[in-house]
């Protein structure tokens, strides 16, 4: 859901749990792999991403009801 | 639940570019200065993904004469400034703008001033391109550097009063679910836009919406409880933009809006225009809703047409803006800008009104200021403002000792029985089930066809709800007794709708009375709402 972090990637320095503007990452414990609480609550704004430090430790899924109509 | 009392000069309520503004003013001007924000001021709120223009007159580039640019900026639909505070933008905007390049945010592109967007052929362009991704960071360094608190996860709900002065306010720490007094000589609302009132569009995923979900009218609540004036809470307003992915920005996508036929809907352009964009849903934002209610849509945003460095040009500012969201599930699903057309949709309502302020962002409560989203648009407004509001807080409080508070402790010990009851409750309702009924309420009772009768039983309904809210919410955490915070902060502005929408008795703008279908020349005057002893007042105030 919402924020999918790769655990691999990931360098569990926290900065996306300290800045995620929804709080979504809330009750994450520090030095630990961030734990996505609330993912319905995603802005999908991509704040995580843009703060994270590792390319590709954090990837945001799209909830279907969010499509994009195209032709 | 704790209880700890924190002392400063200002207290800044929400860490948007209208309160980093100000107190970043009043800091450099010997003020202490803290800001609680409920969530990080380096990406809370509206401007936290960034924003891509500024609305600005510089001489160099729109000449000596700043009549036809007053004229533009005060017409121009998306601004909708209140005359008085035009002057004030002409003469500050360029200021602003250049000490915001000097302090790392590139407000030129290029090395020059771009002028792009939102703009009618032919006419003046009045909103500067510039690279603000990083707009956040940077105004939240300059605060600290300039030595104001910041307090992050603390969110402020309720004003604290001592003889119609406001003192200070009342915040919960989130991450230690705790009660914190801030006590002040002036306090600073800056919390931004009121979202998650009305459903948007997918009702069923209640934070995609197109302004950031997590503005919810706070300061609008909790002044409208502290008894302080709000304006035109009446008017809806209805923004538009790509269908289902909610987002603000559609007047930097270069394209043509085109109907299923491809003919344009408007008459402004007919190839995609990299200076004036298609403003056709500036001016008629119900265009894509009317469109499909006649069977004659769908409407598409049509980029075919436009070249590669036309969609480079495009995604560099869409970036900018915070749409990268949106940019990489298009990249993800293979869908190109220059061969697909892209669907756009109404999308909810919302609230054109908010906290009355003036030019000295004083609200109607003595040691309470105001700028930014608490009423009115865009981030020129906004930072001009906080710039001016942190000045005059700086000079208030000179000569002001803080106020004794322990007059008001019943109040204080009210709304820590209301939280800890929150906290302690098993079972009952959650935040979404109030926030979704909220919802509906509204847009059944006071949404765009509205009658006596509508909103009578409307507020009959919404009253029942705030009843039932208020007896049987639960948060298992600190993070869902925040989400209640906001939530009962909605169900406040729910009932200031309603009611000013039944008081003006009359069908102005969006504000559609289907009993009193025409315009009143005689109402044409601002409804101000407030409460004295919890009865509601309205006065009628000349424009």
């Amino acid at each position: 859901m919402p924020p999918v972090i790769n655990a691999e990637k990931c360098k569990k320095c926290g900065v996306c749990a300290e800045i995620c503007p929804g709080d979504v990452f809330y009750g994450t414990k520090k030095k630990e792999i961030p734990v996505v609480a609330f993912p319905e609550e995603c802005w999908h704004e991509a704040s995580c991403i843009d703060a994270c430090p590792v390319d590709g430790a954090i990837e945001l899924r799209i909830p279907l009801p969010m499509m994009l109509s195209y032709k | 639940m704790e209880k700890e009392v924190v002392k400063t000069d200002i207290l800044c309520v929400g860490g948007g570019p209208a309160g980093l503004m100000a107190a970043i003013r009043a800091r450099e001007l010997g003020a202490d200065v803290i800001i609680v924000e409920k969530s990080n001021t380096l990406y809370s709120g509206g401007g936290g993904a960034g924003n891509d223009h500024y609305v600005c007159y510089i001489p160099e580039v729109h000449g000596r004469d700043p009549k036809p640019i007053l004229e533009a900026y005060i017409r121009h639909p998306q601004v909708g400034i209140r005359p008085e505070f035009a002057n004030i933008w002409l003469d500050k905007s360029f200021e602003i703008v250049k000490l915001w390049d000097s302090w790392g945010i590139p407000m030129k592109y290029n090395g020059r001033w771009e002028f792009a967007g939102h703009a009618f052929p032919g006419e003046p362009i009045i909103h500067l391109k510039y690279s603000g991704g990083n707009q956040k960071q940077v105004l939240t360094k300059q605060a600290l550097q300039r030595g104001v608190g910041i307090l992050n996860r603390f969110t402020a709900f309720e004003l604290i009063k001592v003889k119609n002065r406001v003192v200070g306010a009342l915040a919960f720490d989130t991450l230690n679910d705790r009660l914190i007094v801030f006590q002040a000589k002036a306090v600073f609302m800056g919390t931004g836009s009121c979202i998650r009132l009305f459903p948007n569009a997918t009702p069923a995923w209640l934070f995609n919406s197109n302004n950031c979900p997590f503005t919810t009218g706070d300061g609008r609540a909790m002044v409208y409880r502290a008894g302080g004036a709000l304006r035109d809470m009446e008017y809806p307003v209805q923004w538009a933009g790509i269908k289902y992915f909610a987002r603000s920005g559609k007047g930097t996508w270069i394209g043509v809006l085109r109907g299923p036929d491809d003919k344009p809907v408007g008459p402004f352009i007919t190839k995609p225009d990299r200076i004036y964009g298609d403003v056709t849903s500036d001016m008629w934002t119900s265009v894509f809703d009317d469109y499909m209610k006649s069977g004659k849509g769908p409407v598409f945003m049509d980029c075919r047409g436009a070249t590669r460095e036309d969609i480079d040009y495009m995604r560099y500012w869409l970036i900018h803006e915070g749409n990268r969201g949106i940019l990489d599930y298009m990249d993800k699903e293979r869908i190109d800008p220059l061969k697909n057309a892209i669907e756009m949709s109404t999308y909810g309502l919302g609230v054109k009104g908010g906290v009355e302020y003036n030019t000295d962002c004083e609200t109607s409560l003595q040691g309470l200021f105001a700028a930014g989203q608490e009423y009115g648009g865009s981030m020129a407004f906004a930072t001009i403002q906080g710039w001016i509001g942190g000045e005059k807080m700086a000079n208030y409080i000179k000569g002001i000792a803080h106020a004794d508070i322990s007059v008001d402790n019943k109040s204080i010990e009210t709304s820590k029985m209301k939280l800890t009851a929150i906290r302690n409750r098993k079972n009952g309702a959650s935040w979404q089930e109030a926030n979704i009924t909220l919802q509906q309420i509204l847009k059944d009772y006071a949404g765009l066809v509205r009658s006596e009768t509508l909103l009578n039983q409307g507020l009959q309904n919404l009253e029942r709800l705030k009843d039932t809210v208020n007896n049987t919410l639960v948060a298992r955490n600190g993070h869902e007794l925040g989400r209640c915070l906001e939530v009962m902060n909605l169900l406040d502005i729910g009932e200031a709708v309603m009611l000013s929408a039944r008081e003006r008795k009359e069908t102005r703008g969006k504000h559609n009375r289907t009993d009193f279908p025409f315009t009143n020349p005689l109402l044409n005057k601002i409804l101000h709402i407030k409460k004295e002893d919890s009865k509601v007042i309205f006065e009628w105030k000349s424009k």
